[in-house]
Protein backbone atom coordinates (compact mmCIF):
# COMPACT_ATOMS: atom_id res chain seq x y z
CA UNK A 1 0.00 0.00 0.00
CA UNK A 2 3.02 2.53 1.18
CA UNK A 3 4.25 1.24 -2.13
CA UNK A 4 1.40 2.89 -4.67
CA UNK A 5 1.13 5.77 -2.67
CA UNK A 6 4.79 6.59 -3.02
CA UNK A 7 4.61 5.64 -6.98
CA UNK A 8 2.00 8.55 -7.67
CA UNK A 9 3.36 11.11 -5.53
CA UNK A 10 6.53 10.91 -7.03
CA UNK A 11 4.62 10.79 -10.17
CA UNK A 12 2.96 14.08 -8.73
CA UNK A 13 6.12 15.22 -8.15
CA UNK A 14 7.74 14.83 -11.44
CA UNK A 15 4.70 16.24 -13.29
CA UNK A 16 5.11 19.40 -11.02
CA UNK A 17 8.50 19.12 -11.89
CA UNK A 18 8.23 19.28 -15.16
CA UNK A 19 5.48 22.08 -15.10
CA UNK A 20 6.93 24.90 -13.31
CA UNK A 21 10.89 24.07 -14.30
CA UNK A 22 11.07 22.36 -18.03
CA UNK A 23 7.64 24.31 -19.72
CA UNK A 24 8.66 27.56 -17.77
CA UNK A 25 5.43 28.90 -17.06
CA UNK A 26 5.83 32.27 -16.61
CA UNK A 27 2.94 33.09 -14.00
CA UNK A 28 5.20 36.09 -12.81
CA UNK A 29 4.15 37.58 -16.24
CA UNK A 30 0.12 36.67 -15.54
CA UNK A 31 0.35 38.09 -12.13
CA UNK A 32 2.20 41.32 -13.51
CA UNK A 33 -0.28 41.89 -15.95
CA UNK A 34 -3.60 40.16 -14.15
CA UNK A 35 -4.82 43.69 -13.40
CA UNK A 36 -5.07 44.28 -16.80
CA UNK A 37 -6.61 41.55 -17.93
CA UNK A 38 -9.31 42.17 -15.06
CA UNK A 39 -9.86 45.42 -17.37
CA UNK A 40 -10.09 43.90 -20.32
CA UNK A 41 -12.95 41.48 -18.65
CA UNK A 42 -14.70 44.73 -17.82
CA UNK A 43 -14.56 45.74 -21.44
CA UNK A 44 -15.54 42.47 -22.91
CA UNK A 45 -18.24 42.59 -21.08
CA UNK A 46 -19.51 46.12 -21.55
CA UNK A 47 -19.41 45.58 -25.10
CA UNK A 48 -21.38 42.58 -25.61
CA UNK A 49 -24.18 43.59 -23.12
CA UNK A 50 -23.79 47.46 -24.38
CA UNK A 51 -24.40 45.19 -28.22
CA UNK A 52 -26.90 42.52 -26.67
CA UNK A 53 -29.41 45.30 -25.20
CA UNK A 54 -29.07 47.51 -28.36
CA UNK A 55 -28.92 44.64 -30.41
CA UNK A 56 -32.24 43.34 -28.95
CA UNK A 57 -34.01 46.67 -29.68
CA UNK A 58 -33.27 47.48 -32.56
CA UNK A 59 -33.84 43.55 -33.83
CA UNK A 60 -37.45 43.88 -32.44
CA UNK A 61 -38.15 46.87 -34.73
CA UNK A 62 -36.51 45.61 -37.65
CA UNK A 63 -38.74 42.20 -37.02
CA UNK A 64 -41.62 44.60 -37.06
CA UNK A 65 -39.83 46.15 -40.71
CA UNK A 66 -39.54 43.16 -41.45
CA UNK A 67 -43.13 41.70 -40.77
CA UNK A 68 -44.69 44.51 -42.65
CA UNK A 69 -47.50 43.99 -44.69
CA UNK A 70 -46.44 46.62 -47.21
CA UNK A 71 -43.13 45.63 -49.36
CA UNK A 72 -42.07 49.46 -49.93
CA UNK A 73 -41.38 49.38 -46.30
CA UNK A 74 -40.50 45.94 -45.36
CA UNK A 75 -38.18 46.11 -48.59
CA UNK A 76 -35.13 48.22 -46.56
CA UNK A 77 -34.95 45.57 -43.52
CA UNK A 78 -35.03 42.50 -45.83
CA UNK A 79 -31.86 44.57 -47.23
CA UNK A 80 -30.38 45.24 -44.16
CA UNK A 81 -30.75 41.65 -42.86
CA UNK A 82 -29.26 40.64 -46.23
CA UNK A 83 -26.29 42.97 -45.50
CA UNK A 84 -25.32 42.32 -42.05
CA UNK A 85 -26.04 38.56 -41.90
CA UNK A 86 -23.88 37.88 -45.85
CA UNK A 87 -20.85 39.75 -45.01
CA UNK A 88 -18.19 39.21 -42.13
CA UNK A 89 -18.35 40.75 -38.63
CA UNK A 90 -14.87 41.92 -39.10
CA UNK A 91 -15.08 43.49 -42.20
CA UNK A 92 -18.37 45.28 -40.46
CA UNK A 93 -16.15 46.21 -37.79
CA UNK A 94 -13.68 47.74 -39.87
CA UNK A 95 -15.73 49.79 -41.94
CA UNK A 96 -17.75 51.64 -38.57
CA UNK A 97 -14.02 52.60 -37.17
CA UNK A 98 -12.54 53.73 -40.18
CA UNK A 99 -15.21 54.79 -42.22
CA UNK A 100 -18.05 56.04 -39.86
CA UNK A 101 -16.62 56.86 -36.40
CA UNK A 102 -13.87 59.09 -38.42
CA UNK A 103 -17.24 61.53 -39.17
CA UNK A 104 -18.21 61.81 -35.32
CA UNK A 105 -15.06 61.31 -33.02
CA UNK A 106 -11.82 62.34 -34.02
CA UNK A 107 -8.65 61.17 -32.95
CA UNK A 108 -7.68 57.21 -32.33
CA UNK A 109 -8.62 56.76 -29.04
CA UNK A 110 -9.29 53.87 -27.28
CA UNK A 111 -13.19 55.20 -26.70
CA UNK A 112 -13.42 55.52 -30.43
CA UNK A 113 -12.45 51.91 -30.93
CA UNK A 114 -14.67 50.40 -28.19
CA UNK A 115 -17.92 52.85 -29.79
CA UNK A 116 -17.03 51.44 -32.73
CA UNK A 117 -17.22 47.95 -31.93
CA UNK A 118 -20.00 48.47 -29.60
CA UNK A 119 -22.02 49.99 -33.03
CA UNK A 120 -20.93 47.35 -35.03
CA UNK A 121 -22.02 44.42 -33.25
CA UNK A 122 -25.62 45.86 -31.97
CA UNK A 123 -26.24 46.33 -35.98
CA UNK A 124 -24.97 42.89 -36.29
CA UNK A 125 -26.73 41.17 -33.72
CA UNK A 126 -29.73 43.29 -34.75
CA UNK A 127 -30.10 41.30 -37.66
CA UNK A 128 -29.68 38.13 -36.57
CA UNK A 129 -32.06 38.80 -33.08
CA UNK A 130 -34.33 40.40 -35.31
CA UNK A 131 -34.84 36.91 -37.52
CA UNK A 132 -35.38 35.12 -34.39
CA UNK A 133 -38.22 37.47 -33.17
CA UNK A 134 -39.81 37.41 -36.65
CA UNK A 135 -39.90 33.62 -36.15
CA UNK A 136 -41.03 33.45 -32.57
CA UNK A 137 -43.93 35.85 -33.75
CA UNK A 138 -44.60 34.06 -37.07
CA UNK A 139 -44.99 30.96 -34.59
CA UNK A 140 -48.09 31.72 -32.59
CA UNK A 141 -51.19 30.22 -34.09
CA UNK A 142 -53.45 33.05 -35.78
CA UNK A 143 -56.35 32.53 -33.68
CA UNK A 144 -54.35 34.45 -30.83
CA UNK A 145 -54.55 37.10 -33.18
CA UNK A 146 -57.84 36.93 -34.08
CA UNK A 147 -59.22 36.16 -30.72
CA UNK A 148 -57.40 39.29 -28.85
CA UNK A 149 -58.63 41.65 -32.26
CA UNK A 150 -61.93 40.16 -32.18
CA UNK A 151 -62.09 41.89 -28.63
CA UNK A 152 -61.69 45.29 -29.95
CA UNK A 153 -57.74 45.26 -29.36
CA UNK A 154 -55.88 47.24 -31.80
CA UNK A 155 -52.82 45.54 -33.42
CA UNK A 156 -49.92 46.97 -31.11
CA UNK A 157 -52.10 45.71 -27.89
CA UNK A 158 -53.07 42.44 -29.80
CA UNK A 159 -49.12 42.31 -30.20
CA UNK A 160 -47.90 43.46 -26.41
CA UNK A 161 -50.78 41.35 -24.52
CA UNK A 162 -51.20 37.96 -26.51
CA UNK A 163 -48.58 37.47 -29.12
CA UNK A 164 -45.52 38.99 -27.90
CA UNK A 165 -45.72 37.09 -23.98
CA UNK A 166 -46.36 33.35 -25.97
CA UNK A 167 -43.48 33.92 -28.25
CA UNK A 168 -40.80 35.25 -25.89
CA UNK A 169 -40.70 31.82 -24.46
CA UNK A 170 -40.03 29.95 -27.92
CA UNK A 171 -37.33 32.80 -28.44
CA UNK A 172 -35.03 32.05 -25.56
CA UNK A 173 -32.93 29.10 -26.74
CA UNK A 174 -32.01 30.90 -30.08
CA UNK A 175 -31.61 34.24 -28.06
CA UNK A 176 -28.88 32.70 -25.68
CA UNK A 177 -26.94 30.83 -28.95
CA UNK A 178 -27.26 34.58 -29.97
CA UNK A 179 -25.69 35.93 -27.07
CA UNK A 180 -22.84 33.63 -26.43
CA UNK A 181 -21.84 33.98 -30.07
CA UNK A 182 -21.89 37.87 -29.77
CA UNK A 183 -20.13 37.67 -26.44
CA UNK A 184 -17.33 35.18 -28.34
CA UNK A 185 -17.08 37.57 -31.56
CA UNK A 186 -16.33 41.05 -29.47
CA UNK A 187 -12.95 39.05 -29.57
CA UNK A 188 -12.75 40.51 -33.03
CA UNK A 189 -12.58 44.20 -31.72
CA UNK A 190 -9.27 43.77 -30.67
CA UNK A 191 -8.37 44.15 -34.13
CA UNK A 192 -9.06 47.83 -33.86
CA UNK A 193 -7.72 48.05 -30.27
CA UNK A 194 -9.99 48.11 -28.47
CA UNK A 195 -8.88 46.85 -24.99
CA UNK A 196 -10.56 44.10 -24.68
CA UNK A 197 -9.24 40.34 -23.50
CA UNK A 198 -8.06 38.82 -26.73
CA UNK A 199 -6.08 42.36 -27.08
CA UNK A 200 -3.92 41.95 -23.61
CA UNK A 201 -3.58 38.41 -24.42
CA UNK A 202 -1.73 39.33 -27.89
CA UNK A 203 -0.14 42.04 -26.04
CA UNK A 204 1.80 39.63 -23.53
CA UNK A 205 2.10 37.10 -26.42
CA UNK A 206 4.12 39.46 -28.59
CA UNK A 207 6.12 41.41 -25.39
CA UNK A 208 6.97 38.33 -23.43
CA UNK A 209 6.99 35.67 -26.23
CA UNK A 210 4.79 33.26 -24.19
CA UNK A 211 1.40 31.99 -25.57
CA UNK A 212 -0.02 29.55 -23.22
CA UNK A 213 -0.06 31.11 -20.54
CA UNK A 214 -2.06 34.62 -22.14
CA UNK A 215 -4.36 32.32 -24.32
CA UNK A 216 -5.31 29.83 -21.63
CA UNK A 217 -5.94 32.56 -19.26
CA UNK A 218 -8.46 34.36 -21.32
CA UNK A 219 -9.45 30.96 -22.91
CA UNK A 220 -11.15 30.32 -19.60
CA UNK A 221 -12.29 33.79 -19.20
CA UNK A 222 -14.65 33.29 -21.99
CA UNK A 223 -15.30 30.34 -20.93
CA UNK A 224 -16.42 31.31 -17.53
CA UNK A 225 -18.58 34.23 -19.20
CA UNK A 226 -20.64 31.71 -21.83
CA UNK A 227 -20.92 29.35 -19.21
CA UNK A 228 -22.81 32.09 -16.56
CA UNK A 229 -24.66 33.32 -19.69
CA UNK A 230 -25.90 29.71 -20.23
CA UNK A 231 -26.90 28.99 -17.11
CA UNK A 232 -28.67 32.30 -16.59
CA UNK A 233 -30.63 31.53 -20.00
CA UNK A 234 -31.15 28.15 -19.01
CA UNK A 235 -33.04 29.24 -15.09
CA UNK A 236 -35.06 31.66 -17.18
CA UNK A 237 -36.44 29.00 -19.72
CA UNK A 238 -37.37 26.99 -16.50
CA UNK A 239 -39.27 29.90 -15.24
CA UNK A 240 -40.94 30.73 -18.24
CA UNK A 241 -42.30 26.53 -18.57
CA UNK A 242 -43.04 26.46 -14.83
CA UNK A 243 -44.84 29.88 -15.16
CA UNK A 244 -46.71 27.97 -18.51
CA UNK A 245 -47.98 25.18 -16.79
CA UNK A 246 -49.55 26.67 -13.40
CA UNK B 1 -79.17 44.97 -36.79
CA UNK B 2 -76.66 43.70 -39.38
CA UNK B 3 -77.39 43.96 -42.97
CA UNK B 4 -75.03 42.63 -45.49
CA UNK B 5 -75.56 43.48 -49.07
CA UNK B 6 -74.51 42.27 -52.44
CA UNK B 7 -71.33 40.94 -49.89
CA UNK B 8 -68.90 39.33 -52.06
CA UNK B 9 -65.23 38.15 -51.33
CA UNK B 10 -63.17 35.57 -53.21
CA UNK B 11 -59.67 34.58 -52.28
CA UNK B 12 -57.63 34.83 -54.79
CA UNK B 13 -59.21 33.54 -57.75
CA UNK B 14 -61.76 31.66 -55.69
CA UNK B 15 -65.09 33.17 -55.28
CA UNK B 16 -66.15 32.00 -51.68
CA UNK B 17 -69.19 34.48 -51.17
CA UNK B 18 -70.85 35.71 -54.52
CA UNK B 19 -73.55 37.82 -53.50
CA UNK B 20 -74.67 37.27 -49.71
CA UNK B 21 -77.83 39.71 -48.92
CA UNK B 22 -79.03 38.93 -45.02
CA UNK B 23 -80.18 40.92 -42.44
CA UNK B 24 -80.39 39.93 -38.97
CA UNK B 25 -83.24 42.12 -36.31
CA UNK B 26 -82.45 42.85 -32.96
CA UNK B 27 -83.17 40.32 -30.29
CA UNK B 28 -82.85 37.84 -33.18
CA UNK B 29 -80.99 34.46 -33.51
CA UNK B 30 -79.97 33.68 -36.92
CA UNK B 31 -78.33 30.13 -37.35
CA UNK B 32 -76.70 29.53 -40.29
CA UNK B 33 -76.28 25.98 -41.65
CA UNK B 34 -74.73 23.66 -44.76
CA UNK B 35 -71.87 21.99 -46.09
CA UNK B 36 -68.48 22.56 -45.59
CA UNK B 37 -67.02 25.03 -47.99
CA UNK B 38 -69.85 26.88 -48.52
CA UNK B 39 -68.72 30.11 -47.25
CA UNK B 40 -70.80 30.06 -43.93
CA UNK B 41 -67.97 30.37 -41.75
CA UNK B 42 -66.44 33.61 -44.60
CA UNK B 43 -70.02 35.03 -44.07
CA UNK B 44 -69.49 35.20 -40.61
CA UNK B 45 -65.93 36.26 -40.13
CA UNK B 46 -66.83 39.38 -42.99
CA UNK B 47 -69.16 40.42 -39.67
CA UNK B 48 -66.23 41.92 -37.75
CA UNK B 49 -64.00 41.99 -40.66
CA UNK B 50 -61.94 39.40 -39.76
CA UNK B 51 -61.53 38.84 -43.36
CA UNK B 52 -61.34 41.94 -45.27
CA UNK B 53 -64.66 42.28 -47.88
CA UNK B 54 -63.80 41.64 -51.39
CA UNK B 55 -67.37 44.09 -52.53
CA UNK B 56 -70.64 45.13 -50.84
CA UNK B 57 -71.16 46.14 -47.70
CA UNK B 58 -72.13 45.47 -44.43
CA UNK B 59 -74.22 47.67 -41.73
CA UNK B 60 -73.73 46.84 -38.26
CA UNK B 61 -76.25 49.31 -36.30
CA UNK B 62 -76.10 51.76 -39.68
CA UNK B 63 -72.80 52.04 -39.56
CA UNK B 64 -70.90 50.82 -42.53
CA UNK B 65 -67.97 48.75 -41.42
CA UNK B 66 -66.62 47.81 -45.17
CA UNK B 67 -65.68 51.69 -44.97
CA UNK B 68 -62.17 52.58 -45.16
CA UNK B 69 -62.48 55.26 -42.31
CA UNK B 70 -64.87 53.15 -40.04
CA UNK B 71 -63.02 52.85 -36.62
CA UNK B 72 -62.81 48.82 -36.90
CA UNK B 73 -61.70 48.60 -33.28
CA UNK B 74 -64.71 50.27 -31.69
CA UNK B 75 -67.11 48.48 -34.12
CA UNK B 76 -65.66 45.08 -33.02
CA UNK B 77 -65.80 45.75 -29.30
CA UNK B 78 -69.66 45.77 -29.79
CA UNK B 79 -69.39 42.27 -31.72
CA UNK B 80 -67.89 39.40 -29.94
CA UNK B 81 -66.94 36.38 -31.36
CA UNK B 82 -66.46 32.78 -30.45
CA UNK B 83 -64.51 30.72 -32.36
CA UNK B 84 -64.46 27.13 -33.02
CA UNK B 85 -60.97 26.47 -31.45
CA UNK B 86 -61.67 28.28 -28.33
CA UNK B 87 -58.48 30.94 -29.04
CA UNK B 88 -57.91 31.63 -25.35
CA UNK B 89 -55.16 32.94 -24.11
CA UNK B 90 -53.02 29.81 -22.64
CA UNK B 91 -50.39 32.93 -21.05
CA UNK B 92 -53.34 33.64 -18.77
CA UNK B 93 -55.73 32.84 -16.27
CA UNK B 94 -59.27 32.09 -16.72
CA UNK B 95 -59.78 35.71 -15.31
CA UNK B 96 -57.06 37.39 -16.61
CA UNK B 97 -58.28 35.90 -20.30
CA UNK B 98 -61.75 37.53 -19.42
CA UNK B 99 -60.96 40.91 -17.74
CA UNK B 100 -58.03 41.97 -19.94
CA UNK B 101 -60.07 43.29 -23.37
CA UNK B 102 -62.35 45.57 -20.71
CA UNK B 103 -59.42 46.45 -18.70
CA UNK B 104 -57.04 47.71 -22.28
CA UNK B 105 -59.58 48.36 -24.36
CA UNK B 106 -62.75 49.79 -22.20
CA UNK B 107 -60.57 51.55 -19.85
CA UNK B 108 -62.57 50.01 -16.66
CA UNK B 109 -60.58 49.42 -13.36
CA UNK B 110 -58.92 46.34 -12.32
CA UNK B 111 -61.65 45.60 -9.49
CA UNK B 112 -64.87 46.59 -12.20
CA UNK B 113 -63.58 43.81 -14.56
CA UNK B 114 -63.15 41.30 -12.32
CA UNK B 115 -66.29 41.47 -10.67
CA UNK B 116 -67.72 41.62 -14.37
CA UNK B 117 -65.96 38.62 -15.25
CA UNK B 118 -66.72 36.55 -11.66
CA UNK B 119 -70.24 37.63 -12.70
CA UNK B 120 -69.87 35.72 -16.03
CA UNK B 121 -68.14 32.94 -14.63
CA UNK B 122 -71.05 32.06 -12.24
CA UNK B 123 -73.53 32.41 -15.37
CA UNK B 124 -71.32 29.62 -17.40
CA UNK B 125 -70.86 27.83 -14.34
CA UNK B 126 -67.00 28.02 -13.75
CA UNK B 127 -66.39 30.31 -10.93
CA UNK B 128 -64.48 27.69 -9.36
CA UNK B 129 -61.68 27.94 -12.27
CA UNK B 130 -61.09 31.14 -12.28
CA UNK B 131 -57.23 31.05 -11.21
CA UNK B 132 -56.78 27.81 -13.14
CA UNK B 133 -54.75 28.35 -16.55
CA UNK B 134 -56.81 27.15 -19.74
CA UNK B 135 -54.70 24.13 -20.38
CA UNK B 136 -55.59 22.52 -17.35
CA UNK B 137 -59.69 22.72 -18.53
CA UNK B 138 -62.02 20.40 -20.68
CA UNK B 139 -62.65 21.67 -23.97
CA UNK B 140 -66.29 22.20 -23.08
CA UNK B 141 -64.72 24.19 -20.30
CA UNK B 142 -62.38 26.12 -22.11
CA UNK B 143 -65.66 27.00 -24.92
CA UNK B 144 -67.47 28.74 -21.92
CA UNK B 145 -64.73 30.82 -20.74
CA UNK B 146 -64.42 31.58 -24.40
CA UNK B 147 -67.99 32.93 -24.60
CA UNK B 148 -67.41 34.40 -20.83
CA UNK B 149 -64.48 37.01 -22.53
CA UNK B 150 -66.47 37.58 -25.31
CA UNK B 151 -69.78 38.64 -23.43
CA UNK B 152 -67.10 40.90 -20.98
CA UNK B 153 -67.21 43.58 -23.43
CA UNK B 154 -70.93 43.85 -23.30
CA UNK B 155 -71.22 43.10 -27.13
CA UNK B 156 -74.88 44.22 -28.78
CA UNK B 157 -74.23 41.42 -30.89
CA UNK B 158 -72.95 38.20 -30.56
CA UNK B 159 -71.19 35.52 -33.12
CA UNK B 160 -70.54 31.92 -32.93
CA UNK B 161 -68.07 30.31 -35.20
CA UNK B 162 -69.22 26.33 -35.30
CA UNK B 163 -68.81 26.86 -31.20
CA UNK B 164 -69.08 22.93 -30.50
CA UNK B 165 -67.50 21.17 -33.70
CA UNK B 166 -64.05 20.49 -31.67
CA UNK B 167 -65.63 19.35 -28.90
CA UNK B 168 -65.85 15.59 -28.05
CA UNK B 169 -69.78 14.87 -28.15
CA UNK B 170 -70.67 14.76 -24.30
CA UNK B 171 -69.08 18.29 -23.76
CA UNK B 172 -71.25 19.91 -26.46
CA UNK B 173 -74.62 20.14 -24.13
CA UNK B 174 -73.00 22.31 -22.10
CA UNK B 175 -71.78 24.71 -24.56
CA UNK B 176 -75.21 24.89 -26.14
CA UNK B 177 -77.00 25.11 -22.78
CA UNK B 178 -75.80 28.65 -22.38
CA UNK B 179 -75.63 30.04 -26.04
CA UNK B 180 -79.55 28.69 -25.03
CA UNK B 181 -79.86 30.72 -21.58
CA UNK B 182 -78.46 33.35 -23.55
CA UNK B 183 -80.63 33.53 -26.58
CA UNK B 184 -83.22 33.85 -24.11
CA UNK B 185 -82.22 36.83 -22.49
CA UNK B 186 -82.30 38.36 -25.86
CA UNK B 187 -79.04 38.48 -27.56
CA UNK B 188 -78.46 38.90 -31.05
CA UNK B 189 -76.35 35.94 -32.20
CA UNK B 190 -75.65 34.66 -35.56
CA UNK B 191 -75.16 31.08 -34.83
CA UNK B 192 -72.42 28.89 -37.90
CA UNK B 193 -73.14 25.18 -36.53
CA UNK B 194 -73.23 21.68 -37.52
CA UNK B 195 -75.86 21.03 -34.56
CA UNK B 196 -79.16 20.79 -36.38
CA UNK B 197 -80.99 20.27 -32.98
CA UNK B 198 -80.05 23.72 -31.57
CA UNK B 199 -80.74 25.33 -35.03
CA UNK B 200 -84.69 24.34 -34.44
CA UNK B 201 -84.72 24.86 -30.86
CA UNK B 202 -83.19 28.06 -30.51
CA UNK B 203 -82.68 29.77 -34.08
CA UNK B 204 -85.52 32.39 -34.99
CA UNK B 205 -84.23 31.71 -38.53
CA UNK B 206 -82.68 29.75 -40.13
CA UNK B 207 -80.56 30.07 -43.23
CA UNK B 208 -78.73 27.77 -45.44
CA UNK B 209 -75.89 28.47 -47.76
CA UNK B 210 -74.33 26.61 -50.80
CA UNK B 211 -71.99 27.39 -52.86
CA UNK B 212 -71.36 30.66 -51.37
CA UNK B 213 -74.95 31.61 -52.18
CA UNK B 214 -77.93 31.60 -49.74
CA UNK B 215 -80.09 29.21 -51.15
CA UNK B 216 -83.17 29.50 -49.19
CA UNK B 217 -84.01 30.65 -45.62
CA UNK B 218 -87.07 30.42 -43.20
CA UNK B 219 -88.29 29.90 -39.67
CA UNK B 220 -86.48 26.65 -38.74
CA UNK B 221 -90.06 24.28 -38.33
CA UNK B 222 -90.54 25.15 -42.47
CA UNK B 223 -86.98 25.21 -43.53
CA UNK B 224 -86.36 21.83 -41.95
CA UNK B 225 -89.87 19.95 -42.66
CA UNK B 226 -90.27 21.46 -45.88
CA UNK B 227 -87.57 22.73 -47.68
CA UNK B 228 -88.31 24.35 -50.86
CA UNK B 229 -85.09 23.81 -52.74
CA UNK B 230 -83.30 20.72 -54.05
CA UNK B 231 -79.99 21.47 -52.50
CA UNK B 232 -81.75 22.45 -49.17
CA UNK B 233 -83.55 18.91 -49.37
CA UNK B 234 -80.36 16.46 -50.12
CA UNK B 235 -78.31 18.56 -47.62
CA UNK B 236 -80.75 17.92 -45.09
CA UNK B 237 -81.35 14.39 -46.10
CA UNK B 238 -77.80 13.32 -45.39
CA UNK B 239 -77.62 14.82 -41.96
CA UNK B 240 -81.14 14.65 -40.52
Amino acid sequence: MQGIKDFFSNIWAAIYDWILNDLEIRIDVIIDYFPLFMKGTLYTLGISISAIVIGCILGLFIAFGRLSPYSIIRLPFVWYITFFRGTPLLVQIFIIYLGVAPLFISGAGTTKAVISAIIALSLNSAAYLAEIYRAGIQSIDKGQIEAGRSLGMNKVQTMWYIVLPQSIKRMIPPFGNEFITLVKDSSLASAIAAPEILYWARAVNTRFFITWEPFILISLIYLFITLSLTYLLNYIERRWNIDDNR
Amino acid sequence: MITVNNLKKSFGDNEVLKDINLQVNPQEVVVIIGPSGSGKSTCLRCMNLLESVTEGEILIEGVNITDKNANINEIRTEVGMVFQQFNLFPHKSVLENITLAPIKVRKWSRQQAEEKALDLLEKVNLLEKANEYPNSLSGGQKQRVAIARALAMEPKIMLFDEPTSALDPEMVGEVLDVMKQLAKEGMTMVVVTHEMGFAREVGDRVIFMDEGYIVEENVPEKLFDFPSHERTKSFLSKIL
